[in-house]
């Protein structure tokens, strides 16, 4: 059960959003390689390890490459953005992009923006993630 | 180590079917290749049975309607390689001495359970953000874009060639010719894809018959039968760090496993059949096999050298573009057509002198993962 201030994140595996709105995707780190994997993996595909930790992914990236998504399910207005962003780590995550359609471009700097994504069932805002152009 | 080849195949018309069931499709499918197998059912040991989005035991559903109920069976789901996956169950089988004849085949009544653009599974999430099929693909094209200089009129040539092969194609969903212009004008989907750079919602079935070396000898139609020299199935791995998105590492690994089984290598190829879901994705799977080098493929399209005629052919069934792509039946069309072109029974769409073909299919789509399932089948006349 959570308490009426933590606010609500969308996917709280991969989201976690604190009580001042700030927050952060969660992934997982290998103690013995450094690969990073998103989202969390029990063992790393790279060197089997299976203690992988469970970290806070770097805020920033840059963008892979992106569509402008004009047919979708109902679950989404369209039209939006959408990307692959290479975070830091490096890990790649895809999200929306918060930039217009005409602004967008391959290798501008990102970072990770907590959004208002719906209402669940007991009226509640619930949270996700988009990535905006650095302030 | 025995041989394995393509006795029979069968395949339905492929497009909208309101009035039929996956089923009902499987069995027509089926009986077509039993028929074109010239054998008893009876001798039929296994059977194999692709589909996707149908109800559970569609396999048996099949069976019962083409008086085989009672032989193994297992049916198969590998998104939209279930259908290759099934046919790598009869090839094993055959390899193993389990069977001398097997059944695969691959069904999807399409239409009755779907609409608009396909997600990856409902839990994963980048679908939660957002994901549709199309958009993943054209987030691949706008990278490949990027990359090579690939051009918008390079990606429609793709499309225009499949549908004019498709035109040539009596089973094929579409019949009509279309141009550049049409292409670029067809509503958007996804950027820089519109509607025509999409595979449609198709419904239809597709079934083989195979059996061993030993068996043909005995029984069958050399003259007939087309040797299948490999039936390759990879998954895709974890990435341990942000991969390339312009180069099929999947695919690439997958063709290699099947070049080795079969004894060739890409340049004894003579034609292909790829999965070309959306046009950038015949691209990517074409440079992946390594049948041409990253980065030329558009420019061979331009100068016609994928056409039915030109130095590779590429989809002359019309491919997924444009003879439809009902998911697990795609794998089982394309050995389909192989067989077809090996046997020079294509008709109008006849490559002269093939004697080598290659199908490829890859399906599925999780974060984090290259690609899910990836099938390649080498055809040897």
């Amino acid at each position: 059960m959570t308490t009426t201030k933590t606010p609500v994140s969308f996917r709280p595996r991969e989201l976690v959003v604190a009580e001042d709105g700030t927050g952060h995707l969660v992934g997982s780190r290998c103690p013995t390689c450094g690969a990073h994997y998103f989202p969390t993996r029990e063992v790393c595909a790279g060197c089997l390890t299976e203690d992988l930790e469970t970290v806070p992914l770097p805020r920033r990236g840059t963008l892979y490459t992106y569509t402008v998504v004009h047919q979708s399910t109902p679950a989404f207005e369209t039209p939006y953005v959408l990307g692959y962003v290479d975070l830091e780590a490096p890990v790649r995550v895809m999200g929306q992009i918060d930039v217009d359609p005409e602004e967008v471009a391959i290798g501008m700097a990102l970072e990770l923006k907590i959004v208002p994504w719906g209402t669940d069932d007991e009226g509640r805002t619930v949270w996700g993630y988009r990535f905006g152009g650095v302030s | 180590m025995t041989d394995v080849y393509v006795i029979g195949i069968g395949m339905t018309q492929f497009g909208k079917h309101p009035d039929r069931t996956a089923a009902s499709l499987g069995a027509e499918a089926v009986r077509k290749a039993i028929h074109d197998a010239g054998i008893d059912p009876r001798v039929i040991q296994t059977g194999y049975a692709g589909h996707v989005f149908q109800p559970m035991v569609t396999g048996q559903q099949v069976l019962a309607q083409v008086g085989l109920a009672g032989i193994p069976l297992a049916n198969v789901e590998n998104a939209c390689s279930s259908g290759a996956t099934a046919i790598r169950g009869s090839y094993l089988d055959i390899l193993a001495g389990v069977a001398d004849v097997s059944l695969a085949f691959g069904t999807e009544h399409l239409t009755g359970a779907f609409k608009g653009a396909f997600t990856p599974g409902e839990d994963d999430p980048e679908a939660a953000v957002g994901a549709t099929m199309p958009a993943v693909y054209a987030m691949r094209a706008r990278r490949y874009m990027e990359e090579f200089g690939l051009t918008r009129e390079q990606l429609a040539r793709i499309s225009v060639k499949n549908k004019r092969n498709a035109a040539l194609n009596p089973l094929a969903h579409f019949k009509k010719d279309i141009t550049i212009d049409d292409v670029l004008a067809a509503r958007p989907i996804a950027e820089p894809f519109g509607l025509l750079d999409c595979s449609p919602v198709s419904d239809g079935a597709a079934a083989v018959v195979l059996a061993s070396g030993d068996w043909v000898k005995r029984h069958g139609d050399p003259a007939r039968a087309v040797r299948l020299a490999a039936s390759a199935l990879r998954t895709g791995e974890v990435e341990t760090a942000p991969g390339s998105m312009t180069f099929e590492v999947l695919t690439h690994k997958t063709a290699r496993d099947a070049y080795e089984a079969a004894g060739v290598g890409p340049e004894d190829v003579d034609f292909a059949e790829v999965h070309d879901c959306f046009t950038i994705a015949e691209i990517l799977r074409i440079e992946g096999l390594g049948l041409f080098e990253q980065g030329t493929y558009p420019h061979a399209v331009e100068r016609g050298e994928a056409d039915i005629g030109g130095r590779f052919p590429v989809n002359p069934s019309g491919g997924l573009l444009g003879k439809g792509h009902p998911l697990a039946a795609t794998g089982v069309a394309q050995v389909v057509e192989l067989t077809k072109q090996l046997r020079g029974e294509a008709e109008d769409r006849q490559i002269e002198g093939a004697r080598v073909g290659i199908a490829h299919c890859r399906g599925g789509k999780a974060a984090g993962v290259e690609g899910a399932a990836c099938t390649v089948q080498i055809l040897v006349r």
